[in-house]
């Protein structure tokens, strides 16, 4: 049986899905090499992919709740703090 | 509505048909301001809007989450040329207004003097005349100044530096209302405090009789014999829609108006459709502080520095969560896992640039192809611009500034493909302009030559604004809606809400 995604890898493919061909292609190759050493010196070689790949790995990174409480952000606590206030005030 | 029908056999079938006084396509800044305004005045409306209906339950506070259901390509629609820029652009019920800042600018009286002078739209831009169509949105959207304390500590920091620089500066207006700063508006607001059109002026759309579709792609505009006939669309649910109005309003955004008027075999006449694109190319800095920031907890963008405003050079407060600052972060390998560490004491502030650039729309394969070369004077303004951030973060005490550079690129040196760009607010694409030769609608945003089909989106605007355009947008669409009924622009909403 297949193992579930882990949330990290399955919040970056929701973004990356939803990239517009070529873009899609172009992302899941940056991303691939990003994860891989001989890949990061690959890309370290030009200063705009670098970041690009670097960037897009370090998103889904910090999206995990393991990485970003201990930074101050909880994202569940926020979107639930939302929740209850728009049912008590009634927002739409 | 006269009600929907189903005609023909087989294929045929599955063409639902609606007829209506008034077609609206898009439910964004200037389509859902344009069909409440027309429904509240007694118009039989249809509003078509090709993205689905957003629920506020499903606001997760993840970006990377958001980006991909709120916004058109997930968020990476991107321009071809040097450098490639970001173009965020919102999707859905509200438009990009669901997931924008939320920053309220009146339009610049220099910029109607342009509009008079450039071309020559006396009435558009009659800034008397406009100001019952701006009291009457910001009223709408509970438009209001952030406080200090709701701006948060990455406000504050840009306060501090430009305080001791002596810059001028001020705390932004928005549409909000009870707002408790969770710091995502661009990711879908959790606590709806956030006014987007999806949940002021669509519902009071409904309310007054309008039919809003969602999950509905406009192919066509009808025009027979130069009057507006309908519109054609496919549903996402499956089948064709025919809508037939005698006046049709289009509002899909500066990027896609110009590609359903071409497709229509509409507006072409002066050569300018898809031209004249405007944008604000942005960028943010980073400074890491001695105090902790929490650059999330507050108001993202509730400051601004217009301290070189003439020069076309516009710095508003930016932030968010750790996933969207590690995407944006000018650092990569080591340098950048150490700057995340110390997230809580990093500051962010954005730096917008008036354009004097210009860039297109045309489709390939149905989709937009977006061109856009960054001139060599908004390149300049971008190292004036840079080096004057780098200043602000100093003056407030930052112990270390990331400009969005490659590394030992000075600000005075950086070139166009150094530069880390998105960019926000397309205008232009289908201008106003009185002289059918030089723009796609006249001063009534009404398609040159053709009786019937009007435009209200960012599209028309015929100048970059300096400053963000949703409140220039939705007041054009405003006098738009009362000159449709025939009627002067009332001074305030209890004028209509509640009559006497």
């Amino acid at each position: 049986m297949r193992k579930p995604a882990d949330p990290v890898r399955r919040g970056l493919d929701v973004f990356v899905d939803a990239a517009p061909q070529p873009q899609r292609s172009g992302l899941r190759l940056l991303i691939a090499l990003e994860r891989r050493p001989r890949g990061r010196r690959l890309l370290g070689r030009t200063h705009a992919i670098d970041q690009l790949a670097n960037g897009l790995v370090a998103m889904g990174h910090y999206e995990d709740p393991v990485n970003a409480v201990p930074l101050g952000w909880d994202a569940d606590a926020i979107a639930a703090r939302g929740r209850a206030l728009r049912r008590e005030e009634g927002r739409l | 509505m006269t009600g929907a029908r189903s005609h023909g056999r087989g294929r045929a079938a599955r063409v639902r048909a609606i007829h209506a006084d008034v077609c609206v396509i898009g439910a964004g800044a200037g389509g859902a301001v344009t069909a409440a305004e027309l429904a509240e005045g007694g118009m039989r409306v249809v509003v078509l809007e090709q993205g689905p209906r957003h629920d506020a339950d499903r606001f997760s506070a993840r970006p990377l989450e958001m980006l991909a259901r709120l916004y058109r390509d997930g968020g990476q629609t991107t321009t071809l040329g040097t450098p490639p820029i970001l173009l965020p652009l919102g999707r859905g019920l509200g438009g990009t207004t669901l997931v924008n800042s939320g920053t309220c600018f009146r339009t610049p009286p220099a910029v109607l003097e342009r509009w008079r002078d450039e071309f020559g739209l006396e009435a558009l831009a009659d800034e008397a005349a406009l100001k019952p169509c701006f009291e009457r949105v910001e009223q709408a959207l509970s438009i209001s100044e952030v406080t200090p304390e709701l701006a948060g500590r990455n406000a504050a920091i840009a306060r501090r530096g430009a305080e001791a620089l002596g810059w001028s500066h001020g705390f932004l207006r928005r549409n909000a209302k009870g707002c408790i700063g969770s710091g995502v508006c661009a990711f879908g607001c959790p606590t709806s405090a956030k006014q987007h059109v999806g949940i002021t002026y669509v519902p009071r759309a409904e309310a007054a009789g309008a039919q809003v579709i969602a999950g509905a792609d406009v192919r066509h505009v009808l025009v027979e014999r130069g009057q507006a006939r309908g519109v054609e669309a496919r549903l996402a649910s499956g089948g064709r829609l025919e809508v037939r109005a005698r006046i049709v309003v289009v509002a899909c955004g500066t990027i896609h108006t110009p590609l359903l008027l071409a497709r229509s075999g509409l507006g072409r006449e002066s050569g300018q459709l898809g031209h004249n694109l405007a944008l604000h190319p942005a960028t943010g800095a980073f400074a890491l502080m001695d105090e902790v920031v929490d650059m999330a907890k507050g108001v993202p963008q509730s400051f601004y520095v217009d301290e070189f405003a003439a020069e076309g050079i516009m710095f508003e407060g930016v932030a968010g969560p750790p996933s969207y600052v590690a995407a944006s972060l000018p650092l990569s390998g080591r340098r950048h896992a150490d700057a995340m560490a110390e997230y809580r004491r990093l500051a962010m502030f954005g730096l917008m640039v008036s354009d004097g650039s210009r860039g297109s729309v045309r489709a390939l394969a149905g989709r937009p192809v977006i061109r856009y070369e960054l001139a060599e004077a908004d390149v300049a303004r971008f190292r004036r611009g840079l080096a004057r951030i780098d200043e602000l973060f100093r003056a407030a005490g930052a112990r270390e500034v990331y400009l969005p550079l490659p590394h030992g690129v000075e600000p005075h040196r950086a070139r166009a493909r150094d530069l880390k760009l998105m960019a926000f607010h397309p205008l232009g694409t289908a201008r106003a302009d009185a002289g059918p030769q030089h723009g796609v609608v006249d001063g009534d945003l009404q398609l040159h030559g053709v009786r019937g089909v009007h435009v209200a989106d960012g599209s028309v605007v015929p100048s970059s604004l300096g400053v963000n355009p949703q409140l220039t947008i939705m007041a054009l669409a405003t006098r738009l809606a009362f000159g449709l009924l025939g009627q002067d622009v009332p001074q305030t909403y209890e004028e209509i809400a509640c009559p006497s």
